[in-house]
């Protein structure tokens, strides 16, 4: 058991949180907390809940039972007032295939209420490589490019609680270490983090503690640097 | 440059403070308004029906065919084609917007776009408010193809139209508003079906008893505009047109948060 911590110091709190997929529990009885500013890696092998509990927090299921609050509130019932203070980067992009990189960008920071320049969009396209108009629209991208559009929805959004999902996943080495700096940038910048990843060794560096999950459970917590070292157990 | 040779700007820098309910009153709901919201939307939602302007076409050559094939079985009396003009013109309004209707949430599902709405969060009503709107738009947009078209199949001519003044522009306007009354709930139960594994059969199976009473006020007010309103019933039949289309629209605006979230 992790110790207690004040109610004000969490930004996320599950508490005997499960959920079931027919009759499969994807998650079970897991009891989760994380303090304001930490960053911490859920590692799991294929199957084992990590994505199912990212979706949780973020609201986009109900709990089978149990509960999860972010910043004090649950965060199915209030989902809308939670999702304001979190940004989840999933499997799935998110991206409308009709549009072009230019176009999501703007359409995203319209959404989030801070509407940009053309100089201003420009700019952060070309910080994720995709400011060459002549890319075309998202259905042409590989997974690398819309994976990187995406992180780019997230930084959009400026939230207190980022949810990351694979965030390496299908991304180059020049990406990789993109995604490696911006997390170092939300550490310092105070940001909570929960990152879902198979690349331990490389998330363990960037994260304070780490859960490992096995069929929906938790089976380990520990430092983060412990987990690197940790063999990882196939199931 | 690659990427990795490039310095990120600092977050520090670059970001506003981070969005948090705690930074707001209990239960206040901070960040861009609603209005904002719908004016994105409808801004996506208009973006990306020009870009797929082809589909509409689509839709109007499929509506244009089905005109095509009620025309071999149009009875061949002038009186009676004229009636019967009515009610095949409208069941191709029909026809055409159950394609429109399950074609627009495709993009939606494609990639999950819709649930990155939801965690934006763009609030439900203005999502569904600008995809009404926009399958209303699209519906309308059907008009100068299929009318001409049922015009010349059925060899109706407006001019000889008794008691009705400006006979073209009141079909319109039946159109119209049958239009809006097929959006309204089309752009709901498209939204309930559109995760379904058969959803191409399941909303019309869904869509088509509900829409009953469109189909109806819409053929008896084409029916008049085209045969000639000697007791001045037209306007009747658009109000229960224009009155299904804002309860639905109602309806639609309170309900859709809970058609596309899980409870």
């Amino acid at each position: 058991m992790e110790p207690k911590l004040e109610s004000s110091a969490v930004a996320i709190r599950g508490r005997g949180l499960g959920r079931r997929f027919g009759r499969r529990w994807a998650l079970a009885h897991v009891d989760l907390e994380v303090a304001r500013g930490e960053a911490v890696l859920i590692a799991g092998s294929n199957g084992s809940g990590k994505s199912t509990l990212l979706q949780l927090v973020a609201g986009l299921y109900q709990p089978t039972h149990g509960s999860v609050e972010v910043l004090g509130r649950p965060s199915h019932e209030q989902r809308r007032t939670v999702r304001r203070s979190l940004s989840l980067l999933a499997h799935d992009s998110y991206l409308y295939a009709s549009l072009n990189a230019r176009e999501t960008v703007k359409l995203w920071a319209g959404l989030v209420g801070r509407p940009r320049s053309d100089a201003e969009l420009a700019a952060l396209l070309e910080e994720v490589d995709l400011a060459d108009p002549s890319l075309g629209a998202v259905a042409g991208f590989s997974a690398g490019m819309r994976k990187r559009l995406s992180l780019l929805r997230v930084r959009l959004e400026e939230p207190q609680i980022v949810l990351l999902d694979e965030p390496f996943s299908a991304l180059d080495s020049a990406g990789r270490l993109m995604v490696e700096s911006w997390i170092r940038e939300l550490r310092a910048a105070g940001r909570t983090l929960l990152i879902a990843s198979h690349s331990i060794e490389r998330s363990a560096r960037l994260c304070d503690r780490g859960v490992v999950l096995d069929q929906g459970q938790i089976i380990w917590r520990g430092p983060a640097s412990a987990l690197a070292k940790r063999k990882m157990e196939p199931r | 440059m690659s990427l990795a040779s490039r310095e990120l700007p600092s977050v520090a820098a670059t970001m506003a403070p981070p969005r948090s309910p705690a930074d707001t009153p209990a239960g206040a709901i901070s960040g861009p308004s609603w209005l904002n919201n719908l004016r994105a939307m409808l801004a996506k939602e208009l973006l990306l029906e020009w870009r797929n302007l082809s589909r509409l076409g689509s839709v109007a050559l499929f509506g244009a065919v089905t005109l095509v094939l009620f025309s071999f079985v149009a009875p061949p009396q002038a009186g009676a084609r004229r009636m019967a003009t009515a009610g095949f013109l409208v069941l191709a309004l029909l026809l055409s917007s159950t394609l429109s209707l399950s074609e627009s949430f495709r993009k939606e599902t494609h990639h999950r776009a819709l649930t990155g709405l939801l965690l934006v969060p763009v609030a439900p009503s203005a999502i569904f408010i600008a995809k009404a709107f926009a399958n209303f738009f699209q519906l309308v947009l059907l008009a100068p193809v299929l009318i001409p078209v049922a015009l010349v199949l059925f060899s109706v001519d407006l001019t000889a139209t008794s008691g009705v003044s400006y006979p073209l522009l009141q079909l319109l306007a039946v159109w119209a508003l049958a239009s809006a009354g097929l959006a309204a709930p089309g752009t709901l139960y498209a939204a309930m079906t559109s995760d379904l594994r058969g959803r191409d059969v399941v909303l019309p199976l869904l869509f088509f008893p509900l829409v009953v009473p469109v189909l109806l006020a819409a053929v008896k007010a084409t029916a008049l505009v085209l045969s000639g309103d000697a007791m001045g019933q037209l306007g009747s039949w658009n109000l229960l047109l224009l009155i299904f289309a804002v309860v639905h629209g109602t309806l639609g605006t309170v309900l859709f948060g809970y058609a596309v979230e899980e409870s």
